[in-house]
């Protein structure tokens, strides 16, 4: 194999590196921090770090990126488990079951799969942008706007799934996101949508809103009961899941990195979308979907093999087609071209021994996220054994200032705290704040494509069932959304006429 | 607060639940159907093939409005049940009304400020809020979570934090 060749003659030449790999730990370690932190994102930790490497050789400056990149996708989860605060978008669909395993007291297991889960999922898209990057570098040109569409419906479709207790409330959470997702400028035209005058409106405030309905209205609700706001806030546990635990886990995983990967291929598309989809499959698959949004390991596992294995797909278009897969790869095209490298199909040809090393590097970077992440879990999970009346301050203080530091922007504050507020009484009459998320992330996709493919193909709308991948994506979206209406429409019935006969629910006098 | 499933109208809920339901979809439909009515101060689309920037709002408003007239349904046709869930109570909504008007006041106060002093301040009342009543540890926590965010944010990272227009 050519390609194994070509790697072992990349660890040896980063073996002889060492400072190169010491800031690969660097990297990773500060990616962790700021992947964790609300509003720090691991787009802005590589743009952040991008000055720092340009005096640096090529291997150790892209290597210290491609840390943050990896430590950041990560780095999300963490707080999403403890605090509920997603410190990335991908980390809020963690925090669906994660938060609810901390409730429970098992954050610290919690937090173990996700750390084994993110290495697993990091390391298997490494090892397909290695030895199957070419191969797959054309299904990316594959996709066209119509594709995208139909990908950003698939994602919507979601919605069913996530919807808790009622899926009319989540539909209505998932449409308020959707509506919401127009605010801005109209993708095509440029004219602003319901923006009142205010140019902060121009760009959908995405990352305030999810701060806001998760961390902020999680922090609301700890203030309105006098008892448990002295208490400590939950137990950590045991961190690394017993084998019988996680070996149960290996299939989620395994499936939820290869759509993690096909996902990173699509230019577009990101950790977000991945670690959502993997989590609906993942679901799909479970003898014990109902388990699902109560605190079950397999959501963890599933958003963050995701999102880790978007990583490697979305690295794969970059350095095979020069496409950036996602914002992070596109700051990362920047970096590559600074060090006068230049990505596409030459690239193997003209650099393949720098190539290689930096795919070496790569697997010790997931190698070091992996040693890092559960080294560092226990002294983190300390988080949990602060009073409330102390820690509740902290999140809201850390939810204040995450959000000013997206734009730099006192308006952004304001977004939060309103979105922090309806995310309590959303709460408080259980209507789910994870639909209105991903529309935030899929509206603005969902038309913008839908847009672009029409106006692609004259206004004719024959794009919808004449393009492959198209119509099957679209397909699968609308059984993804009849399926559990469907189900949930026929538990009811059968609910309704066995109620009738227990009576279960009692009317009131 | 617990809440059964709407779908069907077999399983009941709280009145407190049943209330909330239709006065919340009532307010959506009113948000819905004043983002439709904007949309007709919207320009019209220069692209014979485009939809126009007005489409996907009014489909998804559209269906904002059908799906709150579903829950409305829904919420008059299910049985009212006993609440069975302790209550808030009106101390809880108090301290929950006091820590989002704190927050309020702290946004505000950090354009005037900045951020380190609007944040010791909006710790250390947040932490009395919650039942903290140290007279020298509300201050100390407080200096030193802001500090710690400030070297973190400011000087680790290189992003700015507020300096405040009084100090400007």
């Amino acid at each position: 194999m050519h390609e194994l060749g070509m790697l072992m003659n990349g660890v040896a030449t980063l073996a002889a590196n060492p400072m190169a790999l010491l800031l690969s730990l660097v990297g990773v370690a500060l990616g962790i921090v700021i992947g964790a932190l609300p509003g720090l994102t691991a787009t802005m930790g590589v743009a952040i770090l991008l000055p720092f490497t340009f005096g640096m050789d090529p291997v150790s400056g892209l290597l210290m990126i491609s840390g943050v990149f990896f430590g950041g996708v990560y780095g999300g989860s963490v707080t999403a488990i403890l605090l509920k605060i997603p410190g990335t978008p991908a980390a809020a669909a963690t925090a669906m079951d994660g938060f609810e395993l901390t409730k429970k007291g098992m954050a610290g297991i919690a937090l173990g799969t996700a750390t084994l889960s993110s290495f697993l999922g990091g390391m298997a898209s490494i090892l397909v942008l290695i030895f199957l990057a070419p191969v797959l570098a054309g299904f990316a040109l594959e996709f066209s706007a119509s594709e995208s569409f139909a990908l950003a419906v698939f994602g919507l479709s979601i919605i069913a799934s996530i919807s808790g207790k009622s899926v009319v409330k989540g539909l209505i959470a998932g449409f308020l996101g959707l509506l919401i997702a127009t605010v801005g400028l109209d993708p095509m035209g440029g004219f602003p949508r319901f923006t009142g005058g205010y140019t902060e409106l121009f760009n959908v405030p995405f990352i305030p809103v999810m701060i806001g309905l998760f961390a902020a209205a999680e922090a609301f609700k700890s203030l309105e009961d006098p008892k448990v706001r002295l208490g400590m806030a939950a137990a950590l546990g045991r961190i690394i899941p017993p084998w019988a635990t996680y070996k149960a886990l290996l299939g989620v995983v395994s499936r939820s990195s290869v759509l993690g990967i096909v996902i990173g291929i699509i230019p577009g598309a990101g950790s977000d979308i991945a670690a959502y989809v993997a989590y609906n499959e993942a679901r799909r698959f479970s003898k014990t979907p109902e388990n699902y949004g109560k605190g079950e390991l397999g959501g963890v596992a599933a958003c963050e093999a995701g999102a880790n294995g978007c990583t490697g797909g979305a690295l794969l278009t970059m350095l095979t087609l020069g496409i950036p897969g996602d914002a992070v790869t596109a700051v990362m095209l920047g970096a590559l071209t600074l060090q006068g490298l230049q990505p596409g199909p030459l690239l193997f040809k003209e650099h393949a021994d720098l190539v290689f090393t930096l795919f070496a590097g790569m697997i010790f970077c997931y190698v070091g996220m992996l040693v890092l992440g559960l080294g560092s879990l226990r002294f983190m999970g300390r988080i949990l054994q602060m009073p409330k009346s102390v820690l509740t301050p902290v999140i809201l203080a850390l939810c204040v200032v995450g959000t000013y530091a997206i734009n730099n922007s006192l308006f952004d504050i304001g977004i939060m705290l309103a979105a922090g507020v309806a995310g309590y009484f959303m709460q408080k009459w259980d209507f789910p704040a994870s639909p209105v998320v991903l529309a935030l992330i899929m509206g603005p996709m969902a038309e913008a494509n839908f847009r672009r493919a029409l106006s692609l193909s004259g206004g004719s709308y024959d794009f919808l069932y004449s393009r492959p991948i198209t119509a099957i994506l679209l397909t699968v979206a609308i059984l993804t959304m009849l399926l559990p209406l469907v189900k949930r429409w026929r538990a009811d019935r059968a609910a309704a006429s066995g109620g009738g006969a227990t009576g279960r629910a009692e009317p009131a006098k | 607060m617990s809440n059964a499933p709407v779908q069907g109208g077999g399983a009941g809920a709280p009145l407190s639940t049943k209330i909330a339901n239709l006065v919340i979809a009532v307010i959506l439909i009113a948000v819905a159907a004043a983002a439709i009515a904007s949309t007709g101060d919207f320009p019209k689309t220069l692209l014979a093939a485009d939809v126009g920037p007005a489409r996907f709002p009014v489909i998804h408003a559209s269906m904002l409005i059908v799906l709150s007239l579903i829950l409305i349904a829904n919420t008059l046709r299910m049985p009212t049940i006993v609440d069975d869930t302790p209550p808030v109570g009106v101390i809880g909504y108090v301290g929950v009304a006091l820590g989002i008007l704190a927050t309020a006041v702290c946004l505000v106060a950090m354009a005037y400020v900045g951020y380190a002093l609007a944040t010791v301040v909006y710790m250390a009342a947040l932490m009395w809020l919650m039942g903290q009543r140290s007279p020298l540890w509300n201050p100390v926590i407080a200096v030193a979570v802001t500090a710690l965010i400030y070297v973190t944010f400011q000087s680790a990272l290189g992003v700015p934090l507020p300096v405040g227009s009084l100090f400007e």
